[in-house]
């Protein structure tokens, strides 16, 4: 019997304080008639490979105490469902960006893929993932925690019970095109085109008594395409407005709007537009090198989140265009914003 | 899509669906004293199976809710808890068994429609 009272004591460890012994007597009842019911049966005593068997039957003991415990949990099933949108979010938000960043510093930036393909590159992959993992690490385990204390505060006060439907948000189109939106393109549009028109037209950007900044000739095809630009993303706006849905054609002409100026502005950078800087206050010897350094310095430096805004935008605006032929695909809906071709 | 029929599926159903009955079970059987082990001997027979990992923690959540009385007392040179139902708890039952009786009669009317149905769908059919 002392396999019978090595489980019990194994069970006795996993149970709430106040009802130990209450319970391991109980179970050791329970157990006790059995093995009695079944000598009987045999007439003779159960062998240690029988007790065996009959304590293999009721379970492991950390589960058999489990099962007198009360059914406990860190997120239940009312948030649980919240709480993986946000750490979804919260892990991609975080991590897109990351990987994002990392991968344009190793393309892009030469002291950085230096560092990070030499003979000590994994020492350095494993810092730089390392640390990424520790914080990502830290904020799943702050989504958790908060959604830990919320998971009590909700079962002391119960304030997911109280809702109302009327405070459910709209039915969801994806294609619909809100007109605060377009309204606030407009705008912008045009106080960009006045302003574009105001001050940039000549290639002396400035032309002050104690500073001067000139551009090359070539201004002249940035300043008119960014301008034709400006005007059709005007005229797409307005279109939009009028009509706050997109359709495959406008989706595809935000598409190459976008493109182009994203063209545009990777040539900009690369152009060495800038002729001169002339101030009072600075050297020409000076001006001459703040030129060269904003030319092929820092220009060049910002080609990278360029790179990575081009990509974002072109994956949102193809998405765009997808979503418009994938619901033009789909049975119509009984929407009053169907996409029309 | 419907996927192929799972055994495992099926007694999660089969449990889910005891897990109720075996409440009403176990309080019915109570109205005369019993100690645990006895219990489970008398339902096992009646084809009600319970073991004693669900056993034993139904019936300690059934006295902290006051349905169940429990006593410790000396049979046969050893000390049993012998459960009874409370005052309360024959009440509960009262009420659970007319429960019982109606969601037995409301599911012999929708298997009885049904079956009606399927017959007028057959006949259709030929």
């Amino acid at each position: 019997m002392e396999l019978l009272e090595r489980y019990l004591q194994a069970v006795k460890f996993w149970l709430p304080r106040q009802q130990k012994q209450d319970i391991i007597a109980e179970l050791s009842e329970d157990i006790h008639s059995e093995i009695e019911e079944k000598e009987t049966e045999l007439g003779r005593p159960l062998t240690e490979v029988e007790i065996e068997t009959i304590l293999k039957q009721r379970g492991r003991p950390m589960l058999v105490a489990n099962r007198y415990l009360p059914q406990e949990h860190l997120i239940g099933p009312v948030l649980f469902p919240i709480y993986r949108f946000v750490l979804k979010i919260v892990l991609l938000c975080y991590l897109v960006p990351w990987v994002l960043v990392w991968i344009g510093l190793l393309i892009f930036n030469s002291g950085y893929r230096a560092e990070h393909t030499g003979p000590a590159w994994i020492s350095a992959l494993g810092s730089t993932w390392g640390s990424l993992w520790f914080a990502a690490f830290v904020a799943a385990g702050t989504v958790t925690l908060i959604f830990a204390i919320l998971e009590r505060a909700q079962a002391k006060s119960g304030f997911l019970g109280d809702w109302d439907p009327h405070k459910l948000p709209p039915v969801r189109n994806p294609n619909l095109i809100p007109r605060a939106s377009s309204v606030f393109e407009l705008c912008v549009g045009m106080i960009f085109c006045l302003w574009w028109t105001a001050n940039m037209h000549s290639p002396t950007l400035l032309n002050l008594p104690s500073l001067r900044i000139s551009l090359s000739s070539e201004w002249r095809y940035f300043y008119w395409g960014f301008l034709i630009l400006a005007l059709v993303n005007i005229s797409l706006a307005g279109v939009n407005l009028m009509r706050p849905y997109w359709t495959g054609l406008r989706a595809t002409f935000r598409l190459l709007s976008d493109v182009a100026g994203i063209a545009l502005f990777f040539w900009l950078l690369k152009a060495n537009l800038l002729v001169e800087i002339a101030a009072t206050t600075v050297s020409a010897q000076k001006a001459a090198e703040l030129t060269r350094a904003i030319n092929s310095v820092w220009m060049p430096r910002m080609l990278p989140a360029v790179v990575i805004l081009a990509v974002v935008i072109a994956v949102v605006d193809v998405f765009r265009i997808v979503r418009v032929k994938m619901s033009d695909v789909r049975p119509a809906s009984t929407g009053k914003f169907a996409v029309m071709a | 899509m419907v996927k192929s029929m799972n055994p495992e599926n099926f007694e999660n159903l089969r449990l889910e669906l005891r897990r109720g009955c075996l409440v009403l079970a176990v309080l019915t059987a109570l109205r005369t004293e019993q100690y645990g082990y006895t219990l489970r001997k008398s339902l096992a027979e009646h084809g009600l199976a319970i073991d004693e990992g669900t056993l034993y923690p139904l019936l300690r959540r059934l006295e902290g809710q006051g349905l169940l009385t429990s006593e410790w007392r000396e049979e046969d040179k050893r000390n049993k808890r012998f459960y009874c139902l409370s005052g309360d708890g024959k009440q509960i039952l009262k009420q659970l068994l007319a429960e019982w009786q109606n969601i037995d009669l409301s599911l012999r009317a929708v298997l009885k429609e049904q079956s009606h149905g399927t017959s007028r769908t057959l006949l259709a059919g030929r």
